[in-house]
């Protein structure tokens, strides 16, 4: 039994050989960059950004979570920050865009500019 | 839950400020993202958690068994054993009632009474990439290609790693599994993988969502009702979509991966501008494409038993590819499709090298092998057999009512795609490295604003990818 286990490693555990496989981040794009931390903080000022950006899609998110006594008072505070964001003008670059984005939705080739 | 939702969000900062704790306890990170993991799947149905588990203990036991005898029979056993259990539960989740339609169809032409009944169980999201990992460890264990995973807490995670679980890349066990011996000590590469979240959103939330509802689905939905134009534009619109569709998934899988310290291998590289069959499976779902040639093809016997066996382990391995995707005949039609095309092909290998060197010729080349995998989407598309051939029909005829389905944006959309393909690496390899000069909060709040700008330009809601469903 003590023989076989000392001859298993040369069977069963040789060093794994990796497939000739590209990665998909290159090389040199993977020699700077940061860490957790910074992962973090990145996702965090990017949802706070989504937050003050798409304040309209956070509130309809959260309203399609259904209802119940944790989510009532979130989607409450959803709500009067949408409205807050509105007052300060921030949600107009987001429905600029949808409205341009319908306008070339309804385009046809007789109606084309 | 999809990449693209706010769920999702609010799911991966709650892992990524658990692996910001961790810091350097890379077990313990583990740990989190096996039960992170579980929970992405449980999202869609519990139950389905159960079969990953015995999916993960299958190939964790199989190894250990086949890792612990020198006798080949054995190990060959084992392995058989392993396999089979595998594509069992796979053929049982994916393939039961197909063949029981099968069977009931054949036993009415027959003039038989008696029809089996149908199981209607729920087709697991992602069954088939985790039992292609599961599969590929244990041969590669038997093969001695790697070796034997001893913490089931690896081999957990390699089966279950939420960002490529329930549509890949199919990530092998020899390229993972030494990743979960240490923790990397490269960066984190944050700018390559923000310029993917930010690519792979804008291509299915933006391209894939708005061809498939403008143009793609009305279109294969009634193929009688639209002319020729409209068909042909649904057509290439239906290669941008899925080529969208599913590249837009893997360029997620592969940031996010990145973004948790782990590398992934890449599994599309502007397929519609192959210039042979054989390139064009060279750069489409590349992972799959080469699990199939080294887990089929070259067990087969590849190309070593001369012309007419390599063109039949060709046509095999593409069939077999085509059912993997499904249950129907559309798929078999689309394999035998890939497959003979392959075979045909490198039968004509020796003409091609001599006469595809020129610009021309090479641009003819390109636009052949894209309209061949057109014609074969168009089968992987429809919803029956019978709709694809009502659809080649149509193309045939009717070309003198110009364009009603595809308004210029769907046509704008399908050359953005198309065009695309032709984009140079060193593009995004460039736009990366801007990036990568930009302080963190900068970062944060560029991909946010960009991502508040695909929203408002995406439609309502998010369809699920495509690629779920297989």
């Amino acid at each position: 039994m003590v023989a076989i286990e000392k001859e298993l490693p040369s069977v069963a555990a040789r060093p794994a050989a990796a497939p000739a496989t590209a990665d998909a981040i290159p090389l040199a794009l993977r020699r700077s960059g940061g860490s957790a931390r910074q992962v973090l903080a990145l996702s965090l000022i990017g949802a706070l950004a989504l937050a003050v950006f798409a304040s309209r899609d956070l509130s309809t998110w959260l309203d399609r979570l259904g209802g119940g006594p944790v989510l009532e008072p979130l989607q409450h505070a959803a709500a009067q920050w949408n409205g807050a964001m509105d007052r300060l003008g921030l949600t107009r670059p987001h429905d600029a865009l949808r409205t341009a984005m319908r306008r070339l939705l309804d385009w046809r080739w007789d109606t084309l500019p | 839950m999809l990449f693209p939702t706010s769920g999702f969000l609010l799911f991966f900062l709650v892992v990524a400020a658990a692996m910001a704790a961790l810091q350097t306890r890379f077990t313990a990170k583990k740990a989190v993202l096996v039960v992170a993991s579980y929970y992405f799947y449980a999202q869609w149905d519990w139950r389905f958690c159960l079969l990953l588990a015995a999916s993960s203990a299958l190939s964790y036991l199989a190894g250990r068994l086949i890792g612990a005898t020198a006798d080949r029979e054995r190990r060959r056993l084992v392995l058989g054993i392993a396999v089979a259990l595998h594509l069992g539960l796979l053929g049982i989740f994916k393939y039961f009632d197909f063949f029981v339609l099968s069977a009931n169809e054949l036993a009415r032409m027959l003039g038989m009474q008696h029809e089996l009944p149908f199981l209607e169980i729920l087709l697991p999201v992602g069954i088939s990439f985790f039992t292609f990992h599961g599969i590929s460890y244990v041969v590669d264990v038997y093969r001695g290609d790697v070796a034997v995973c001893r913490n089931p807490l690896d081999m957990a995670l390699y089966m279950s790693f939420f960002p490529q679980l329930v549509a890949g890349p199919i990530v092998r066990a020899a390229y993972f599994l030494p990743q979960l011996e240490r923790p990397s000590p490269e960066p984190i590469p944050i700018a390559p993988a923000l310029l993917l979240i930010l690519l792979g959103l804008f291509k299915k939330v933006i391209v894939a969502n708005y061809l498939a509802t403008g143009l793609v689905d009305p279109v294969f939905a009634a193929p009688t009702s639209h002319g020729g134009p409209d068909l042909l534009l649904a057509t290439y619109g239906y290669a941008v979509q899925i080529y969208c569709d599913f590249s837009a998934y893997s360029d997620m899988a592969i940031a996010l991966a990145a973004l948790l310290g782990f590398r992934f291998p890449a599994n599309f590289n502007q397929p519609y501008r192959a210039e042979r069959l054989r390139e064009f499976w060279q750069r489409w779902h590349i992972s799959l494409s080469t699990w199939l040639r080294d887990y089929l093809y070259r067990p087969l016997g590849g190309n070593r038993h001369g012309r007419f066996k390599t063109y039949r382990n060709l046509l095999l391995t593409m069939l077999l590819g085509g059912i993997w995707h499904g249950a129907a005949w559309k798929f078999v039609v689309w394999g035998a499709l890939h497959g003979g095309g392959l075979a045909v092909e490198r039968m004509l290998e020796p003409w091609l090298g001599r006469h595809c060197r020129t610009l021309p010729a090479r641009i003819v080349a390109t636009l052949v092998v894209f309209h061949f995998v057109c014609l074969a989407w168009i089968f992987f598309r429809a919803e029956d057999f019978q709709v694809a051939w009502l659809y080649l029909a149509g193309l045939g005829q009717g070309w003198s009512g110009g364009l009603r389905q595809a308004g210029p944006l769907m046509v704008g959309l399908i050359a953005l795609g198309l065009a695309g393909q032709f984009i140079p690496d060193r593009l995004f390899e460039r736009a990366a490295a801007a990036l990568g000069h930009m302080p963190v909060w900068g970062l944060g709040a560029t991909a946010g604003i960009a991502i508040a700008a695909i929203g408002a330009l995406g439609p309502e809601g998010v369809a699920p990818f495509i690629y779920f469903r297989f």
